[in-house]
């Protein structure tokens, strides 16, 4: 935040980073935002650390921990402060741990569709025409389908795992992305230094990669963070339909799936505390994303 | 106009025919599904015979032709689980879906139109805040995990309605719905709720943003000036002119509260077609996941297809652009 202040002083009015540190983070909506989201991001980079037990280590795991309400003690001492699951794992455990498989899933997956979306929007918005008009239509064509359901229907063809769980969601994205960088393209096409390039024949690869892309990119960044936020959501979802990542690598979707067996029961910790964080995480990322958004664009907040 | 249609329909075939294509190769470059039909111990004229019946021993696009030759005949091939026929398994299990979207519409429409219409008078009031963060609230929460809470806390805890399934059915005016009887209405409250909360957020939207912008054109400053009461002025002026924009959304959108359904059905048993491909999914069951497929893909292109003609029938515009390309 140091580094963003400075540059505010120096250059004042410029800058997306000092402009969203000056205007917005005296909110306290966003400023606890912000904190959680720091919060949740350096829990699940530094899970192993972190986490009072290793979930998935069986030679400590033992099922006679199993269902412990939250609070209780577990046999080797350490309390279990959100309970344990059937297996005996600590439940804030999993928590640390699933969170890097979401967060994983989830930012790796907006990368592969943020740049597969970057070519195919530039491309589109370049060249035009023929090329544009059928880039477009599947765009189009895609985007009429509901992403929770284009994830399923590739997931039921790919089979499990987490790196086809990340290829699915890419897949799913893509064309948002490329649909947004079209359009903030077209708007730069239009504009007299654009074609002050093409009079001066730079090559195309210079005039895409120099300019088009510096100048489409702001609108991108708003549409990343809340992508993410929702393609935890799928990411979740397809884990509790059983057909997201494996039972071995529990994101938070798999950890809520696993506790459904035990509700009825009563031991509701299991679902409960994982949902919580799911929606806490997207939550703050939504939040986050709506104070960026009014930023790059101050029309929207009119 | 007619230039137009059957360009959208032309346009339509083809989508279909590449998804048959391209679901029915995928699906076979995943496992071989004799070993999900026979047990691992049966002798290998037994895996022969089963391999024949399912028509699985011919190559590849043999296999395709007969399939699309027989999905134009309305066959899509018999369920390796079930035995039968996945068209009249599906079917059987659409009535349930229908059933729960059309609760979930109809939930929707009655909570989120009138919290939308009074955020929409009252920009600045405390109620307004309160749907509003509300509204973001049920966009962020993940549908399937409030559905669980739900369970806990109706179920579980109170003990009000029951946790899974249909519950009783009845024949009224031909439709048989367990919207008839109390049984099945106890059944009923939970999943449509839970399949109607994302839906009454953007209810909700729709309604403000339509109240605001027509509470400030003219003829509903003359209403004011000519002296009509708050209630009629609502009622017979705001409501026709905010419900059509929103009406045509909830078309739209009708297609997603079927897809949406497969979650829902999956956490409360409710015994519907989004059940019946999740359960196919795991279990493997190629041709109910394509007969599933093939029908999501029509049910949309259809959808779009009749809203993109409404649209150029109602604004040349979009005709005339169509033709450019």
């Amino acid at each position: 935040m140091s580094e963003a202040k400075a540059v505010s002083a120096g250059r004042p009015e410029t800058g997306l980073l000092s402009k969203f540190a000056r205007s917005d983070l005296s909110r306290p909506t966003t400023l606890i935002s912000g904190i959680l989201l720091l919060l949740i991001a350096a829990s699940a980079t530094f899970a192993p650390l972190i986490a009072p037990t290793d979930p998935y280590d069986l030679a400590t795991v033992s099922v006679l921990d199993g269902r412990l309400a939250p609070g209780e003690e577990m046999l080797d001492g350490t309390i279990a402060w959100l309970g344990t699951d059937g297996a005996g794992r600590d439940v804030l455990s999993a928590i640390i741990f699933g969170l890097r498989t979401s967060l994983t899933v989830a930012i790796s997956s907006a990368l592969i569709a943020l740049v597969v979306g970057l070519v195919v929007g530039l491309t589109a918005a370049f060249y035009g025409g023929r090329i544009d008009a059928f880039l477009m239509r599947i765009v189009d064509i895609q985007l009429s389908f509901p992403a929770i359901l284009v994830a399923l229907v590739l997931l039921a063809l790919l089979g499990k795992g987490v790196d086809k769980v990340i290829i699915a969601l890419a897949i799913v994205q893509w064309a948002l992305y490329a649909r947004t960088v079209r359009a903030a393209a077209m708007v730069e096409r239009r504009k007299e230094y654009f074609e002050a390039a093409i009079c001066l024949e730079l090559s195309n690869a210079r005039i895409i990669w120099k300019h088009l892309l510096p100048n489409s990119v702001s609108s991108l960044i708003v549409l990343a963070t809340l992508q993410t936020a929702h393609s935890i959501s799928i990411e979740a979802t397809l884990s509790f339909l059983g057909v997201g990542v494996p039972i071995t690598e529990p994101s938070l979707g798999s950890l809520i799936s696993n506790g459904f067996d035990y509700i009825l029961s009563g031991a509701y910790w299991i679902t409960f505390f994982p949902g919580v964080m799911l929606l806490a995480t997207v939550a703050a990322i939504n939040i986050l994303g709506d104070q960026l958004r009014a930023v790059v664009n101050p029309r929207l907040s009119r | 106009m007619l230039a137009f249609v059957l360009r959208r329909v032309m346009q339509s075939v083809v989508v279909l025919f590449v998804m048959s294509l391209v679901v029915f190769s995928m699906i076979n470059l995943v496992g071989d599904p004799v070993d999900m039909l026979v047990n691992p111990e049966s002798l290998p004229e037994e895996i022969d015979r089963v391999r024949r019946d399912f028509g699985l021993d011919q190559p590849v696009h043999v296999q395709y032709w007969k399939f699309l030759l027989g999905a134009i005949s309305g066959d899509l091939g018999k369920s390796f689980i079930f035995g039968r026929p996945a068209l009249a398994l599906m079917a059987e299990r659409f009535p349930a879906t229908l059933e729960l979207a059309t609760s979930a519409l109809v939930i929707s429409v009655t909570v989120g139109l009138p919290l939308g219409v009074y955020a929409g008078l009252r920009p600045d009031g405390w109620g307004t805040r309160i749907i509003m963060g509300g509204s973001v609230l049920g966009i962020s929460v993940p549908t399937f995990w409030l559905g669980l809470m739900m369970i806990i806390v109706f179920s579980v805890v109170l003990g009000w309605l029951p946790v899974s399934g249909r519950g009783e059915t009845a024949r009224f005016l031909g439709i048989e719905s367990s919207a008839f009887t109390l049984d099945g209405l106890r059944h009923l409250v939970l999943p449509a709720t839970n399949l109607a909360l994302f839906k009454i957020a953007m209810v909700i939207r729709l309604a403000r943003a339509g109240t605001v912008e027509v509470m400030a054109l003219d003829f509903i400053r003359f209403a004011r000036a000519k002296g009509l009461a708050p209630r009629r002025i609502v009622l017979a002026h705001l409501m026709p002119n905010i419900l059509i924009p929103i009406v045509t959304v909830l078309g739209i959108e009708f297609g997603t509260l079927i897809a949406f359904a497969t979650v829902t059905e999956s956490i409360f048993a409710w015994p519907g077609l989004g059940k019946l491909v999740i359960d196919a999914i795991v279990n493997l069951d190629r041709p109910i996941v394509v007969a599933y497929l093939l029908f999501v893909v029509t049910l949309f292109l259809v959808l779009n297809l009749v809203v993109d003609i409404i649209y150029a029938l109602l604004d040349p515009r979009v005709r005339l652009q169509g033709d450019e390309t």
